[in-house]
């Protein structure tokens, strides 16, 4: 079946430097995909090819089976929301949401209509004769998403819409573009390298790096299973542990660390032979802290070094026996929160599958 | 936000005195002295003005004036808004070089440039000798001695005026906003008419003020490019006072156009205030 939206290997170069390279993704109708990365990773020039604003050097985007490569901007037909507010600042709020149904010479009535179940949409009825530069950031990027969705567009691309605004503004408006998702069923692009955003928006996020897409996924699958280094580094808090790899097989590989301990059977991405170096991945809220040794294989000592009180949980900063820094977070009322001092010796323990191992290089 | 830290209005007017005397003692007694001598020779009373505006010679100047000066606003607009555009948009050290030509010139000397037009577009001219050679026109174009030589030469002149402040207010408009007029679905052209041109219309007002207010009273171009058959009030003004030593009729021409200019600047104030209040 020919998915809704291909974006088909689209590498972009400015002379020397990579902007995207082969960038690969299908995205189905309705879905909401979160572009995640960090700046320069080329997420956003992904979008403007989506946008027409650039051509690709290479690579092809297909919407319903179709190349629009070929078709101007104007005539895309995609809406889009912009990192800086793009408002036209002589025109009242109402021609704002008008300006895509006039220069598509609709009736006055019809305009009127749309304009008007619009801006309910934003959550901003009765706003048509307010001027952008009487409005607040949040109120004139929720012009700009009914301005964005008047026209009905099969995609919307939304550039980093939030970064403008202040933490509590930002969360009310996520809020707000979940639930318009919701409504309209329309299919989203959303460009953001803030994770959290991601994380809460998003049916599917793509995580960019250096121009290339290193995972797809839903949140839940990103966490649980990166499949790279990046990955696990971008989304969740992480501690990576240097070691080398010690036996590898059916996926699963042994590392020994710098003092010669060892773990087992953990989860192996990407190609490695033994004495390859590799990292131990550990996510702080999967870590279990135990005054004695845990399973062979799934438990390292640890020496603490400090302890921080944040309300919900105590986090532990330790250190394990070569030396390496990791935290571990007890949560409220945790048996051993309040009874553990600096200088404690401890071992820290984890189920199999909460770790995993990337081969360096 | 600032009104508790900032000085009241005027209170620093000492410091601009200087300044303020300089303007009283060498444009405002000069033009009240003018004025005087308009309603008091050869006698007292308004017969200069009522000959101005009564006799159909005159009347013509006054047409001829105010007809180069609308052409010229005009065309100078039209091709003044691609050129800022164009300096808006172009690399940086590519919209310097040719920011200096423009400039340079401004610094040529005015009457140098007129009679390089002159040469250009007379009959035996460049001009003409090249559409002849393309074959275009079999006959040489009059250019030169009539309105259309004044317009040409004075659009040229004027054309700096008028790149200047639309590239100001071109410059600080952001390209997201015709991206997302684009998006929008708008063609290039409802992207200029409906977006650009209305966010550049305060530096159109007044460039088009500046360009307009020039062209009236304009003297070297006209009387050289113009010829004697198509006066401007700028030549009738110099023909009064200089061959007749008609300071009165001078001087009541000079007036009208002094009032006319600050009618203008009253209407743009108006027009500039509205925009802000909006």
């Amino acid at each position: 079946m020919t998915p809704f939206l291909h974006i088909n290997g689209i590498r972009k170069t400015y002379g020397t430097v990579v902007a995207t390279d082969h960038v690969e993704l299908s995205i189905a109708e309705g879905e909401f995909m979160t572009f995640l990365g960090p700046s320069g990773s080329g997420k956003s020039t992904t979008l403007y090819i989506l946008a027409g604003f650039q051509d690709p050097t290479a690579g092809d985007i297909k919407l319903r089976g179709q190349s629009i490569l070929q078709t101007p901007s104007h005539k895309r037909n995609i809406g889009m929301v912009f990192q800086r507010y793009t408002l036209f600042p002589h025109l009242s709020v109402g021609e704002n949401v008008a300006f895509p149904l006039r220069v598509r010479r609709m009736g006055q009535d019809e305009i009127a209509q749309k304009v008007k179940r619009a801006l309910s949409l934003v959550r901003l009825d009765g706003f048509e004769d307010r001027m952008p530069a009487k409005m607040s950031g949040g109120q004139q990027q929720r012009v700009a998403l009914a301005r964005a969705l008047v026209y009905d567009p099969p995609v919307l691309l939304m550039d980093e819409p939030l970064s403008a605004l202040d933490k509590k503004l930002r969360e009310e408006i996520q809020f707000e573009i979940r639930r318009i998702h919701q409504e309209t069923g329309v299919t989203i692009l959303y460009v953001t390298h803030d994770q959290e955003e991601a994380l809460r928006l998003s049916d599917r996020i793509a995580i960019f790096n250096k121009g290339k897409i290193e995972q797809v996924g839903t949140g839940p699958e990103l966490y649980a299973n990166p499949a790279t280094h990046f990955v696990a580094d971008f989304i969740g808090d992480s501690a990576f542990l240097a070691g080398e790899l010690a036996g590898v097989g059916q996926g699963r590989a042994g590392l020994r660390f710098a003092d010669g301990s060892t773990v087992a059977a953990v989860p192996l991405h990407g190609l490695g032979v033994a004495g390859q170096a590799a990292e131990l991945m550990l996510r702080p809220e999967r870590i279990e802290l135990t005054p004695e040794a845990g399973p062979e294989g799934a438990s390292l000592p640890v020496t603490v070094e400090d302890l921080t009180f944040l309300g919900n949980n105590t986090t532990v900063s330790a250190r394990t026996g070569w030396g390496a820094a990791l935290t571990v977070r007890l949560n409220f009322g945790h048996p051993l929160a309040g009874r553990i001092a600096r200088g404690d010796r401890l071992h820290i323990r984890w189920a199999p599958e909460a770790a995993h191992a990337f081969v360096k290089g | 936000m600032f009104s508790a830290a900032a000085p009241r209005r005027g209170s620093g007017l000492g410091f601009a005195m200087p300044a303020i005397l300089l303007l009283a003692a060498f444009f405002v007694i000069p033009v009240v002295f003018l004025l005087t001598r308009s309603v008091t020779e050869p006698q007292l009373g308004l017969q200069n003005y009522a000959t101005l505006v009564g006799s159909s010679t005159y009347a013509k100047v006054f047409f001829n004036t105010f007809f180069v000066a609308g052409v010229v606003t005009l065309v100078t607009v039209l091709i003044a808004f691609p050129v800022a555009w164009a300096l808006a948009i172009m690399p940086a050290r590519w919209s310097a070089v040719v920011f200096a030509i423009i400039l340079l010139s401004m610094w040529t000397n005015l009457l140098a440039r007129t009679y390089a037009w002159m040469v250009l577009l007379q009959q035996t001219g460049l001009i003409n000798r090249m559409l002849k050679a393309v074959g275009l026109i079999d006959q040489p174009l009059q250019l030169t001695n009539n309105l259309v030589g004044v317009t040409i030469g004075m659009v040229y002149i004027m054309l700096p005026f008028m790149i200047l402040p639309l590239m100001g207010v071109i410059k600080k408009i952001d390209p997201a906003i015709l991206q997302a007029a684009a998006l929008c679905g708008a063609t290039r052209w409802q992207a200029l008419t409906r977006v650009l041109v209305p966010l550049a219309t305060p530096g159109i007002a007044s460039g088009a003020l500046m360009v307009f207010v020039m062209s009236l009273g304009y003297f070297v171009t006209p009387s050289l490019l113009g010829g004697t058959a198509n006066m401007m009030l700028a030549e009738l003004i110099a023909q009064q006072v200089q061959s007749l030593v008609n300071w009165g009729m001078g001087g009541a021409a000079a007036f009208l156009l002094l009032l006319v200019t600050l009618g203008l600047y009253a209407v743009q104030l108006r027009f500039l205030d509205r925009k802000e209040a909006a």
